[in-house]
């Protein structure tokens, strides 16, 4: 809903902004924090044993370093009920690996990763996710009615309120897509959550759906918080026009409690999830 | 109420025991009957005097003898009549435009320069209708609001934003009036034009502070739009064709002369093109203005005025959406003798707004609805004291948002929110007093009340704690519900009074000098609702209630007002200091949109402005025009409060996002001869502020910007150059057919000022990229105007 009425405003801003260019802009530098990229999801139909944490270090806005990778912490999860232990050992580029995980639904696991002295901690509840009933493609849904979409077709649980995180990626595109959704409005109704991409008519670079094209598709069940972290930093990241809420500084649930203002970036999150690919005919 | 009359007419016959009389009238526009609403009429060489009112009337008392009574209106040929104060008498007056144009492009005060040095009013911007017609606009609409910007104090937060600011107020905090009714969306097509329809206008006067006391229920600036009573001598057409849209208004007189009407339309034609151009989108406006008046005897005169004006978008087959304002207002002007002057409005404004989204099969609807009734009276006791006085009730009915199905296959769930009523109550009594013949002074109290009405329940949190702060985490949340407490139709939610005393002098130094100091306390008891940047149509407005206080204003203003050379010229200077408590403001990630428990997102803040602001005109000869400049600070501060915590951006004061250190404007026009007159704008301002981002980071295999604290950094500066040529082809004899193009330049030189900075990844590149999105460039436009 929130962001239909957003749409409205930025497709009515954009029928009349007369131009866009790309600028230069003098910015501030904040403190290079800690970056916790620990997303335990759960593929629907494996043992989710597997999980993978990232560390790295955040840098100014215009900075093109791409190492920034934090090698030499201590990462660990533990299930709060059962204290059950799993260390994530250092690989390579950051990455933070367990093959020993135990996933169960609803369960709260904390995190602690310990950093040049300093311990950053997070607390999570895993959440489940419904499964896709239906992928299909249709052109009529979308905004552009030439250009293709793809459907994702599901039945919001009636029973509890549900949050939900779409993540799309065509291969060969650089980036992924990400889009947050909410039963607030819908309730146990079916679903049918669309996406398609704009043509971008300047440049050419951006390319609508093509017969032929294979979409990567992952369809988490998110936690409220996370569904409150995860919007504002969708809405962020698609950029502000006049209409877009105030940008504020995204604050996740990795803190510092000896330390607060010494928090962490990113986010501790388990979900389940469902991955499907889809090919465009 | 005849109690109360008596009671000043007794309190009244004390400051005037002398042998005094009183001579009262109207004064018209002898060409089409239009009341003149700020003309000066005094008795030639004496100090004694009074200035028409709304709706045209005057009253002067002074004592026995023979006297010239003299009026003066910018634009107009003095005119005056010998009187001889013997007995108590009526005197109206049809006063002649002068026929040189060239005084037709002056922005002055209501009344003479003699007058505005002596008369308290302070803080006021006054444009003529004329001069905002010739001031160069974009795509040659005209715009009231666009050229109430080009005076001092007042902004607008970049083009294509709805509202405006004044003196570092937000865009809820002014009362927009049009013929008393309250106006809740000013903008066309999201700010792009405003919704006054200057062929409709007769009169805009925007009070920035020391409002007067007749006025309450905003805390920034009242903008008064009369609309015009329609030509009451003969029927008259008056209209143009522009580029975006077409206007047509129709006056004349009705009633066998008793009356007249006037009926004014406007509408764009953009979805012509769109559909020459087999475009699936659709964007459009219309207005309309009708005004009628009737008028019974001498002493008692009825008024009849509507406003309705509607936005309409459809974007291909996905949504569609419109809104809009409608208001009426009847009104009775009685004169009860020839010192006291009564007027009654029954008034009622709406504002709706309907978005269907076709695709998900549901519509959102959301609208406001007011009733008011005001009773004002004006007393001119004696020539040193005049008293006004009145009550006024509004009662609000909010329809805060309704989703509806439009189908049975459709997704989505009903769902309303909770409709707020609530009813506002103003009683205010304000005297104009002239002390000696140097100082006069106003001084007023009003007391207004707001009872938030039940008919609904209000959710109750733990600790009584809508937000919480969560210290671990260091963000604001939803406080724990904690059930709900019912309230039946008509039991009292929560109910505020506040007492609001208004007061302003004018010293005068000598001929061509005054000081003027005013102080004035202002409550606010409805709030817009809005997270974004600039406000948007589809914002919903809310009420004070058991979680949400009133906001409540302090201003202090003192002035410097000059006349040199002849009044050819004249300075006004004025420095103002201006807070406001209670000041919504919204917790980070807040979610206003469907939102039942508004409580949940927001913080209780403050805010503070200050400014000093300079006016330099030139009221004569053939190049008339004014240089604006602005200096002020405009910043909030919101504290955790009951909620905990440091509150926004660390509880630190923070700029508001309509702040601008300067802006400067100068706005000219030159009459070359009758036939061409020339018309500039020169426009530079500080960038608003925004928040950018400090920082970048790697989540889900994308650079996430982290941002700044609020409104930390600033866009770059603002400025544009406007022209404008109007062109009067010579008129035929006899034909009553006047024409004249208007040729324009918006931005002449082109200029890319940044609406907003978008900082995104590129998607092809991977790269960080500011990108600057700008509304207008060079815009030319040709209009044609008519009247016959």
């Amino acid at each position: 809903m929130k962001t239909y009425l957003k749409l409205v405003l930025f497709l009515l801003t954009l029928s009349f902004a007369s131009c866009e260019d790309v600028i230069d802009v003098d910015l501030q530098a904040g403190p290079s924090r800690l970056v916790i990229e620990a997303s335990l999801d759960w593929e629907k139909g494996t043992t989710g044993s597997n999980q993978i944490i990232k560390l790295s270090k955040s840098t100014p806005y215009f900075d093109t370093t791409t190492n920034t990778s934090v090698t030499n912490a201590s990462v660990r999860v533990i299930n709060d009920d059962n204290n059950a232990e799993f260390i994530f050992t250092h690989q390579d580029n950051g990455e933070y690996t367990t093959t020993g995980f135990v996933p169960i639904i609803n369960q709260s696991y904390t995190l602690e990763v310990i950093h040049e002295g300093e311990t950053y901690t997070a607390n999570e509840t895993l959440t489940s996710v419904t499964d896709i009933t239906e992928i299909n493609q249709t052109k009529e849904s979308g905004f552009d009615e030439e250009e293709l979409e793809v459907n994702i077709i599901f039945t919001d649980p009636e029973s509890e309120e549900n949050y939900y995180l779409f993540k799309i990626q065509r291969q060969g595109d650089l980036l992924p897509f990400l889009g947050d959704w909410d039963d607030e409005f819908v309730n146990g109704n079916e679903i049918t959550w669309w996406f398609e991409k704009e043509e971008d008519e300047d440049t050419d670079k951006i390319e609508a759906f093509m017969p032929g094209d294979i979409v990567d598709i992952s369809f988490f069940g998110i936690s409220e918080a996370f569904s409150n972290y995860i919007q504002i930093l969708i809405e962020q990241s698609e950029g502000a026009g006049p209409f877009s809420t105030t940008p504020v500084p995204l604050r996740g649930n990795c803190i510092n409690p000896t330390n607060p203002d010494n928090y962490a970036f990113g986010y501790f999150r388990l979900t389940q999830v469902v991955k499907t690919s889809y090919t465009f005919q | 109420m005849k109690n109360l009359v008596l009671l000043f007419m007794l309190f009244t016959a004390v400051l005037s025991a002398q042998d005094n009389y009183t001579v009262s009238g109207i004064v018209k526009e002898a060409k089409n009957g239009e009341t003149a609403f700020g003309a000066s009429v005094f008795l030639k060489g004496t100090n004694i005097g009074s200035i028409s009112n709304e709706y045209g009337f005057f009253s002067i008392t002074a004592p026995k003898g023979t006297y010239t009574l003299v009026v003066t209106y910018m634009g107009f040929e003095d005119m005056s009549q010998e009187i001889t104060l013997n007995q108590s008498q009526k005197v109206n007056f049809e006063i002649i435009e002068q026929s040189t144009q060239l005084d037709a492009v002056v922005v002055v005060a209501e009344e003479t320069e003699r007058a505005s040095l002596k008369k308290p009013e302070m803080s006021v911007s006054k444009l003529n209708i004329k001069t905002v017609k010739q001031m160069p606009v974009v795509l040659g609409e005209v715009d009231i609001i666009k050229s109430l910007q080009m005076l001092p104090g007042v902004t607008k937060n970049g083009e294509g934003t709805g509202g405006f600011h004044v003196r570092g107020g937000a865009v809820d905090q002014n009362l927009v009036l049009l013929d008393e009714a309250i106006i809740y969306n000013t903008s066309h097509m999201l700010g792009f034009f405003s919704v006054f329809n200057a062929d409709a206008i007769k009169d805009i006067k925007l009070y920035k502070g020391g409002i007067p006391a007749r006025f309450g229920g905003r805390t920034s600036s009242v903008l008064d739009v009369r609309q015009k009573d329609g030509n009451s001598k003969n029927l008259s057409f008056t209209g143009g064709v522009g580029l975006i849209s077409s206007r047509l208004a129709v006056e004349g007189p009705m009633f066998k002369n008793k009356g007249s009407f006037l009926i004014a339309g406007r509408s764009s034609y953009i979805n012509l093109f769109l559909k020459a151009a087999n475009e699936k989108n659709r964007l459009g406006f219309y207005d309309l203005n009708l005004k009628t008046n009737y008028s019974l005897n001498d002493n008692n005169k009825l008024y009849l005025s509507g406003y309705f004006g509607r936005d309409s978008f459809k974007f291909g087959k996905s949504f569609k959406s419109s809104y809009g304002n409608a208001t009426g207002n009847l009104r009775w002007n009685h004169i009860f003798n020839d010192r006291l002057f009564s007027n009654l409005s029954l008034i009622y404004s709406k504002y709706d707004y309907d978005l269907e989204i076709t695709d998900d099969e549901f519509d959102w609807i959301s609208s406001i609805n007011n009733y008011n009734i005001k009773y004002d009276l004006k007393y001119y006791a004696s020539d040193r004291f005049k008293l006004d006085f009145g009550i006024s009730g509004i009662y609000y009915d909010f329809d805060p948002g309704q989703v509806r199905p439009t189908s049975d296959t459709s997704p989505v769930n009903p769902l309303a929110l909770d409709r707020k009523k609530a009813f506002e109550s103003g009683l205010y009594v304000n005297a104009e007093h002239k002390v000696t013949d140097k100082l006069t002074v106003q001084y007023g109290l009003r007391y207004s009340g707001f009872r938030r009405l039940g008919g609904q329940a209000m959710t109750n949190y733990a600790n009584n704690q809508p937000v919480v702060y969560n210290s671990a985490l260091g963000i604001y949340q939803r406080g724990t519900e904690v059930g709900e407490t019912a309230y039946k139709k008509g039991e009292t939610i929560k109910d505020f009074g506040n007492l609001e005393p208004r007061a302003s002098l004018a010293y005068q130094l000598n001929e061509f000098s005054s000081v003027k100091a005013g102080y004035s306390r202002v409550a606010q008891y409805i709030h817009l609702l809005s997270n974004t940047t600039s406000v948007t149509p589809l914002d919903v407005w809310t009420t004070s209630g058991k979680y949400i206080k009133p906001q409540l204003s302090n201003q202090y203003a003192l002035g410097y007002f000059r006349n040199f050379r002849d009044k050819k010229y004249s300075l006004e200077i004025e420095g103002y200091y201006k807070t406001t408590d209670n000041r919504i403001d919204y917790i980070d990630g807040s979610n206003l949109i469907g939102q039942n428990t508004i409580e949940t997102e927001i913080l209780n803040g403050e805010a503070r402005a200050y400014g000093l602001e300079f006016l330099v005109r030139k009221n004569e000869g053939r190049f008339t025009g004014w240089v604006s400049y602005t200096l002020s600070k405009a910043e909030q501060r919101t504290l955790g409060g009951t909620a905990g915590g440091p509150g926004i951006n660390k509880g630190n004061w923070y700029n508001s996002s309509f702040d601008r250190t300067h802006d400067f404007s100068i706005t000219g026009a030159y009459e070359l001869n009758d036939k061409w007159v020339f018309g500039s704008n020169l426009v530079f301002q500080t960038g608003r502020p925004v928040t950018y981002p400090n920082g970048q980071y790697q989540y889900e295999g994308q650079s996430i910007a982290s941002f700044s604290e609020r409104n930390s950094d600033r866009l770059s500066a603002y400025h544009r150059l406007d022209i404008s040529a109007t062109y009067k082809p010579k008129r035929k004899p006899n034909s009553r057919w006047e024409g004249e193009w208007v040729f324009g330049v918006y931005n002449a030189y082109n200029r890319k000022n940044a609406a907003s900075v978008s900082f995104t990844q590129n998607q092809d590149l991977g790269i960080n990229e500011a990108t600057r999105t700008a509304i207008f460039g060079m815009v030319p436009s040709v209009t044609y105007n008519f009247k016959f």
